[in-house]
């Protein structure tokens, strides 16, 4: 991974005494709280409900052991001993101090991590493939592109007062894992006819209360030329997104405006002056970049691997891990495996100092010393040897997260929502909770198949509800949580929104509907095969509608 | 749960230096327990309220400054669900959670 | 008001002239973009020396014209958010090839200074409280950037290059 040189420890030091700076200006008074409240969210530090909440970006969701560590002993010492990792692959604490904020960014800052820029309106953390660097299907590690992104990003002096937040992600593989689609601009890795490698365009996408899928705006930019092609992106953007109302702001109502065709226009009329202006990347550059996320010393170990094939004819439950939990890894003898901070009756995302420590340790041990976050709530040990999987499957059955429900009706995306958020118009944890344990019993989970539950407290759409094969949405209904469902999102590179169905339901009630939706899809999948997403596209909402309303 | 219809409010913000969620006491301090809060019963009284309320943020001592409704049942009872969340923590961590009035030493 | 610049208060020859006052002669003035489009012949053989105050949603291609022969042009904030004007300043430099002095105003805070010389801005018109302890602090928060702007300020990717092993990296 990517290992800071002393000029990027010398900017991030400087950060934290400047941050330091305002936050004890704040608390004498010179800055009003009107003045503080951007330069604080710049930080990632919100007011929630009990305290302040900071955001620490984990920049493309990669983390060595060592800084899982960090992250663990920050919970311990100046939170109440946990963190909530969230879909845009950075940690949230929600017991913070303001006055301890400049310490806990000097600790941060010790192994190499921030939270510039984790919120306010600006460029947030570059989000990533979580397996980045060892999926097979991929054209190059995104890592290498986010990083400079990350770079170029970093208290960028025209960008940092956009009309609104502004997010990127980039994958590596035309398999989508990272929902480029729903992000300010998606990134793809492509290759070009003549066979060079290079960068695709998505812009303008996005949730929210609008959701949008973004465009393709240009299929292909040099590799070299991508942060000048950006610029341009985000000048046209800076200079005529919308500022009289918060809601209209981001850029995916100016694309829409504009058309994606005149957007892609003015943005070419941009882009000779940002390439004069000299901000792309140098070839050299470029390589001791990318030289950081050259593979790791990998053994050569030939498949099968013996007790592994072994241990999985021996142990059902691990088998089931394995299928579920366990990703093809591009070297043999290994595989990536998905941590599930989703056990039954959790609260997703969530994990303790004690866990996190866990982790690291066996990071250390396995996966040479790599974790990731992936934008589903989960983590990922990404190069473990396939002889160490019931090690490492048997440990994290000690400290509760060998789930084996990736991917399926209990790994659900849930947002801090009523119970933290101060946005929010409803509880989410809750709602997940009861759901993962309506739906506990794995062989049946197993039956159900792929199906991914996401839940938001607001319309904000934090937890991603537009995205989910089922969608649920948070409102309030005087004074009341109630729960609206939508079908049919989806967040990978068939990206599409989800389908409101009808009137919410009340908190006491949304399980049992989404149990209706589940079994109407179970009565009406032409194969066991076909899956809750394809079934939904064939059939259409209706036979859903009428299973939870009746027939009008 | 039907909304109980009272006039009786309260004044709640969260403390500059640490965030944690306050209430404004008739003993004109700012207290984490919720139970503690002075109930304004009139209008005249809340309109009180808010003018403190507003002075504190002034005065860089809490922001996120609001009146807010509490039920006949008294300050321990805010009306809406979000204030009920405030006043004693997230309902899924019931380990973190605080009471409404100090305790007992 | 006061103005600084990047070293502090300087002395300000700009006065403000209003939409119907008469151009003084022998003095430099800055007037509304309105008025510099309609009288911008008698302004700059009136007034010893022209300036203007602009916005956010200014059309630049209209300004253009009158570039060569403005002492100062004075970008408003609308609100410390307003950040239109950080990419207006680079365009008047970068595209427009604008060089005389360029000077923000309105409601941003000493910690957007540094940003705006990044963009190419030269001074600042500033309330008389205008903290300049902080203001002199936060231009003094950074010894590098990752990025090349307007100032061409030295980045991070100079350095390394400096700093790499003559011959090495391909
Ligand atoms: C708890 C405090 C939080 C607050 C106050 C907050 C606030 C917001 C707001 C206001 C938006 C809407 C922005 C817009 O539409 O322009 C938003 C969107 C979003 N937030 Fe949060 N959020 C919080 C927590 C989270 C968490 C925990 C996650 C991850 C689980 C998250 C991920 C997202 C994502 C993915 C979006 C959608 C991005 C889009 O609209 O394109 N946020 N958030
Ligand atoms: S979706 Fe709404 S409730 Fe959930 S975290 Fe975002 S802002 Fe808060």
């Amino acid at each position: 991974m990517y290992i800071y040189d002393k000029f990027d420890h010398t900017i991030t030091r400087e950060r934290v005494a400047e941050f330091s700076q305002q936050v004890a200006r704040r608390l004498t008074g010179e800055l009003s709280e009107d003045q503080f409240r951007p330069l604080r969210l710049m930080n990632g530090l919100y007011l929630q409900l009990h305290a302040y909440m900071l955001r620490v970006a984990i920049p493309y969701g990669t983390l060595s052991s060592k800084q899982v560590r960090k992250l663990a002993d920050i919970a311990k010492k100046y939170d109440r001993d946990y963190g909530h990792f969230t879909t845009r692959q950075n940690i949230q604490y929600n017991w913070i101090k303001l006055e301890q904020v400049p310490e806990i960014l000097a600790e941060l800052a010790s192994v190499e991590m921030h939270a510039n820029q984790t919120s306010g309106n600006c460029i947030r953390n570059v989000t990533a493939d979580q397996f980045a660097g060892v999926a097979g299907d991929e054209l190059e590690d995104p890592r290498i592109i986010s990083e400079i992104i990350r770079q170029w990003s970093t208290f960028h002096p025209e960008f940092s007062f956009l009309p609104r937040k502004f997010k990127f992600a980039v994958t590596g593989a035309a398999k989508d894992r990272a929902a480029i689609q729903f992000h300010d601009i998606g990134i793809q890795v492509v290759k070009n006819d003549a066979g060079e490698t290079g960068y695709a365009v998505y812009v303008g996408g996005g949730m929210g209360r609008t959701p949008v899928v973004a465009p393709l705006i240009k299929p292909f930019v040099a590799r070299t030329e991508l942060l000048s092609y950006l610029e341009a992106c985000l000048r046209v953007y800076n200079l005529h997104g919308r500022r009289d109302n918060m809601y209209k702001a981001r850029i995916k109502i100016l694309v829409r405006d504009l058309g994606p065709a005149e957007y892609a226009r003015q943005v070419e009329e941009m882009w000779p002056l940002t390439r004069a202006a000299g901000v792309d990347i140098e070839p050299a550059e470029e390589a001791r970049i990318r030289a950081f996320f050259a593979p790791p010393p990998y053994e050569k170990i030939a498949e099968p691997v013996a007790s592994f094939v072994d241990a999985r004819a021996k142990t059902r439950a691990f088998a089931q891990w394995v299928q579920t939990n366990v990703h093809t890894h591009k070297v043999a003898g290994y595989g990536a495996v998905t941590i599930s901070l989703k056990p039954i009756g959790g609260i997703p995302g969530d994990a303790s100092s004690a866990q996190m420590h866990a982790i690291a340790d066996l990071a250390d041990t396995y996966s040479l010393g790599e974790v990731r976050v992936t934008h589903v709530q989960n983590l990922v040990l990404p190069n473990v040897k396939q002889a160490d999987l019931f090690a490492v499957w048997q440990r994290l059955g000690e400290i509760g997260f060998a789930e084996a429900n990736i991917g399926l009706v209990t790994d659900i995306i849930a947002c801090p929502g009523l119970d933290y958020c101060s946005l929010a118009n409803a509880r989410s944890i809750p709602v997940a909770q009861q759901l993962s344990e309506r739906f506990a019993d794995l062989d049946r989970q197993h039956i159900i198949g792929p199906l991914q539950i996401k839940i938001s407290g607001c319309i904000n759409a934090c937890g991603h509800h537009h995205a989910g094969h089922i969608g649920i949405l948070g409102v309030d209904k005087a004074g009341q949580e109630f729960y609206q469902i939508t079908l049919g999102g989806a967040g990978d590179e068939t990206a599409s929104i989800g389908t409101l169905l009808g009137p919410g339901f009340a908190g006491e009630d949304i399980v049992g509907a989404v149990d209706k939706v589940v079994n109407t899809y179970l009565e009406l999948r032409q194969a066991p095969s076909e899956t809750f997403i394809e079934a939904y596209r064939r059939v259409g909402a209706t036979p859903f509608k009428e299973s939870l309303y009746g027939r009008r | 749960m039907a909304q109980a219809k009272s006039q009786n409010k309260i004044l709640t913000g969260n403390r500059l230096r640490n965030g944690e969620t306050v209430y404004y006491t008739a003993a004109g301090v700012w207290s984490p327990y919720v139970a503690e809060a002075k109930v304004a019963t009139t209008p005249e009284e809340a309109d009180a309220l808010a003018k403190i309320g507003a002075a504190a943020y002034a005065a860089n001592l809490v922001i996120d400054v609001n009146v807010i409704d509490v039920t006949p049942g008294g300050a321990a009872n805010p009306a809406h669900i979000r204030e009920v969340i405030r006043a004693t923590g997230p309902t899924v961590r019931a380990d973190l959670n605080k009471p409404v009035t100090p305790p007992q030493r | 008001m006061a103005v600084v610049d990047r070293n502090g208060p300087i002395a300000d020859k700009w006065t403000r002239l209003a939409d119907d006052a008469p151009v003084p002669r022998a003095a430099s003035v800055i007037v509304s973009f309105a008025r510099l489009k309609n009288e911008h012949n008698s302004l700059f053989s009136t007034a010893a020396g022209v300036g203007v105050e602009i916005a956010g949603d200014v059309n630049l291609k209209e300004l253009e014209p009158f570039l060569p022969r403005l002492g100062v042009i004075v970008v408003r904030f609308a609100t410390m958010r307003d950040g239109r004007v950080f990419s207006i300043g680079r365009l008047l430099r970068e595209q427009y090839r604008y060089s005389a002095d360029m000077r923000a105003v309105g409601d941003f805070i000493p910690d957007q200074a540094l940003f705006l010389l990044r963009c190419g801005f030269t001074s600042f018109e500033v309330a008389e409280n205008f903290p300049l302890a902080s203001f002199k602090q936060s231009l003094a928060a950074y010894s590098t950037w990752y990025q090349r702007a307007t100032d061409r300020a030295t980045t991070v990717r100079d350095l390394r290059r400096e700093n790499a092993p003559s011959g090495s990296k391909s």
